[in-house]
């Protein structure tokens, strides 16, 4: 008798779930759909391009375009300098965020409203409004058209947010595990190495992912500061494609194929960090 | 397109802090200095395969040879970074020793008000730059006190030029024989005989440039070099419900009416208008000179000709992108040795046999046909001081204006009274800001 009931909504969800299906495959398809567009026409060569238009599929898979790109801005470099800013920038914006946080969150410092008040200005703060006087300041430095620029200024925009997130996870942060740890006689700075980060590190692990993908697509303030080819970065070098009046479909294609791939590797490579960091915020 | 959207955001935050920059400059320099300087810095940003890239590499060969001991440090930039950057750039010392930059008010025009860039005059009179170059490509090498272009002192070189002319795609013409035309009068009827047989005849991009040169086209069918003058140099006030730009607009909407363009093509761009007109799909395109290296390149199933609009001594053209040298240049002397070799036969031959336009060349010295024909156009041209410039130059931010209305006229939104209405009040305004 028991059979029937569920044989029943059995049937009676099965086209409701294929209509969830196909919607979502839908959906899908919209998403990956520009990505498709880009990978193919990216081996595609222009002559095939301007006979077949963008959506037609190549007639023979043409490299040249991605290895002449890939030669005519020396991508190695570019790749290089674009991983290495962004490391240094997602550890030093990760320390810098977990510092400040741990004042205002934990340490409750006088002021702390005006503190974060003032952090969320600073990220809301639209980078056209900064580029003139970090030129000027930079260029006093004898730091214009160095990664050093680039590296200083986005540790400090991203720990900005960093400050601002981290905070308001700090002041939530169980006292009882502090009480415990000044009682085992840890001090203010081993209680935030040993207690806090610790807890806190799926949390972290979060930030330092965003920190390195939003340093590694950032375009404006690179463009402005990184004068020389040798020290541009990745999004810099793929501009070089955008001309006057033309646009070159098929190179632009492929440099952007190869421009996405860095990232979307290290996001799978961190995407298990990203759902752990995300289901320790629900828990809590 | 020099007064681009790009340039225009550059310009306006450029004009913001315009002071304080140009307190920074130092204006000290004679014109041997860095005579003996060992390296020479180049910027631009034109691609290794492009006419201009292929010239500008034997220009730097020949360079070489001249000057063994010299390092040619050269870096291919991107538009963008150029655009964006380049007051920046030239008020630090990471400025190059000479570089390409975009001709116009807000670019070139904007910089050399700053005093960032070298004054060329005298290298002009000396190397004979100025008999190779004719009165119209001069223009916009000169600028002003106030960063105007058409006169005052010279502070580019351009090599090679650009101008509108009218694509056709030989196949499609013969097919419905249709002979090329050479009358403004055949020119409509060859459309009308596209319409009867339900081919639409025109590839147009509504949402960017090409749109509204076709209307300056038509305009300047009934223009001289006085309204010129007028719209581009502010000699004189210009009447928007004057012939001129009232015949253009009608034109423009009869056009719209007959079919000759789809209604369709307000939102197309101009890459897709190319791309449409390289796949057959429509028999005539009116654009600038800069797609005809990409068409020989990349058209191979139909074949192709061009002719300049008919009935027009003016067209939509100018001199192409200069040679600068900023005035934080270290190797002067060389710089104005490197520009010279770029305006030589050998090289200016050579950007002609690549498919570019270029200012200085011997047409016998031109090979290919089709690039010969190119060139003619372009030498009609300037002999005859036909190139008008571009619409949208005279004002900062009417590049936008001007594709509003044009598509207005297209999807019928508007009449040519209110496109002319429309058009014209951002125009008046920017004289008034320039006290004119």
């Amino acid at each position: 008798m028991t059979v029937t009931p569920s044989r029943a909504s059995f049937r009676a969800r099965h086209p409701t779930r294929f209509l969830i299906l196909a919607l979502l495959l839908v959906l899908l398809l919209l998403v990956v759909a520009p990505l498709l567009v880009v990978a193919i026409n990216a081996v595609k060569s222009p002559a095939d391009y301007a006979a077949h238009g963008p959506l037609a599929l190549p007639g023979h898979l043409h490299w040249k375009g991605v290895v002449d790109f890939w030669n005519r801005v020396d991508f190695g470099l570019k790749l290089w300098n674009s991983f290495i800013t962004s490391l240094v920038v997602a550890v030093l914006g990760v320390v810098l965020s977990v510092c400040n946080a741990y004042a205002l969150g934990v340490g409750r410092v006088k002021g702390r409203i005006w503190f974060l008040v003032f952090f969320l200005i600073a990220n809301l703060l639209p980078q056209e409004a900064l580029v003139y006087p970090l030129y000027h300041l930079s260029k006093q430095l004898g730091l214009y058209d160095s990664l050093f620029s680039i590296i200083i200024i986005f540790t400090v925009v991203q720990s900005a947010f960093g400050t601002y997130l981290l905070t308001s996870v700090y002041t939530e942060f169980p006292k009882e595990l502090l009480e415990a740890a000044s009682i085992d006689g840890a001090g203010r700075w081993r209680a935030l190495w040993r207690v806090v980060v610790p807890v806190s590190r799926p949390t972290l692990a979060v930030l330092f992912t965003f920190f390195f993908i939003w340093t590694w697509n950032e375009f404006f303030l690179p463009l402005i500061f990184l004068i020389s080819n040798d020290n541009q970065t990745v999004p810099v070098a793929l501009g070089v494609l955008q001309g006057d009046r033309l646009m070159d479909a098929t190179t632009t294609s492929a440099s952007a194929l190869i421009g996405i791939v860095p990232a979307m590797v290290f996001f799978l490579l961190f995407q298990r960090t990203l759902t752990r960091g995300v289901a320790a915020g629900a828990i809590k | 397109m020099a007064l681009s959207r790009r340039g225009l955001l550059a310009g306006a935050l450029a004009t913001t802090t315009s002071i304080a920059l140009a307190a920074c400059g130092d204006g000290s320099s004679s014109a041997d200095e860095g005579a003996d300087a060992k390296t020479l810095t180049l910027w631009h940003y034109e691609g290794p395969t492009s006419a201009m890239g292929v010239a500008w590499n034997k220009a730097i060969e020949i360079f070489k040879r001249k000057h063994p001991g010299v390092e040619v440090k050269f870096e291919e930039k991107s538009f963008e970074q150029i655009q964006q950057n380049a007051q920046m750039i030239l008020n630090s010392d990471s400025a190059p020793d000479i570089m390409e930059y975009n001709k116009g008010n807000a670019t070139a025009g904007l910089l050399s008000k700053q005093g960032l860039l070298t004054d060329l005059s005298d290298q002009f009179g000396k190397y004979g730059w100025d008999k190779l170059l004719s009165g119209s490509l001069q223009t916009t090498a000169k600028y002003d006190d106030d960063g105007i272009m058409g006169s005052g002192r010279f502070f580019g070189v351009p090599n090679y030029g650009e101008y509108v002319m009218v694509y056709y795609n030989k196949a499609l013409f013969d097919k419905y024989e249709i002979a090329v035309p050479t009358t403004f009068d055949q020119f409509t009827a060859a459309m009308d005989t596209f319409v009867k047989n339900k081919v639409t005849p025109l590839a147009v991009g509504g949402a960017e440039y090409p749109a509204q040169q076709i209307f300056y086209e038509l305009a300047l069918a009934k223009a001289d070099r006085a309204f010129v003058d007028d719209y581009q140099l502010y000699k004189n006030k210009v009447d928007f419900n004057g012939p001129v730009i009232s015949y253009g607009a009608q034109a423009f909407a009869d056009w719209v009416s007959k079919g000759y363009l789809g209604k369709d093509s307000a939102g197309i761009k101009a890459e897709d208008m190319g791309v449409s007109w390289e796949q057959g799909k429509f028999p005539i395109l009116i654009s600038g000179s800069w797609w005809y290296g990409r068409f020989v390149n990349e058209v191979k199933n139909f074949e192709w000709g061009t002719f300049l609009f008919p009935g027009n001594t003016l067209h939509p053209g100018s001199s192409g992108n200069l040679w600068v040298v900023p005035q934080k240049s270290r190797a002067k002397s060389l710089a104005y040795d490197f520009i010279d070799i770029t305006m030589s036969p050998e090289v200016q031959n050579l950007l002609g046999n690549s498919g570019g336009v270029p200012v200085a060349a011997d047409p016998a010295a031109i090979t290919d046909a089709k690039n010969k024909e190119l060139i003619e156009n372009f030498t009609k041209l300037t002999s005859s001081d036909g190139l008008a410039f571009y619409p949208d130059w005279p004002a900062p931010g009417y590049y936008d204006v001007l594709v509003a209305g044009v598509q207005g006229l297209i999807n019928g939104s508007k009449t040519p009274q209110a496109f002319r209405d429309e058009i014209a009040k951002p125009y008046q305004e920017n004289l008034a800001d320039l006290g004119k």
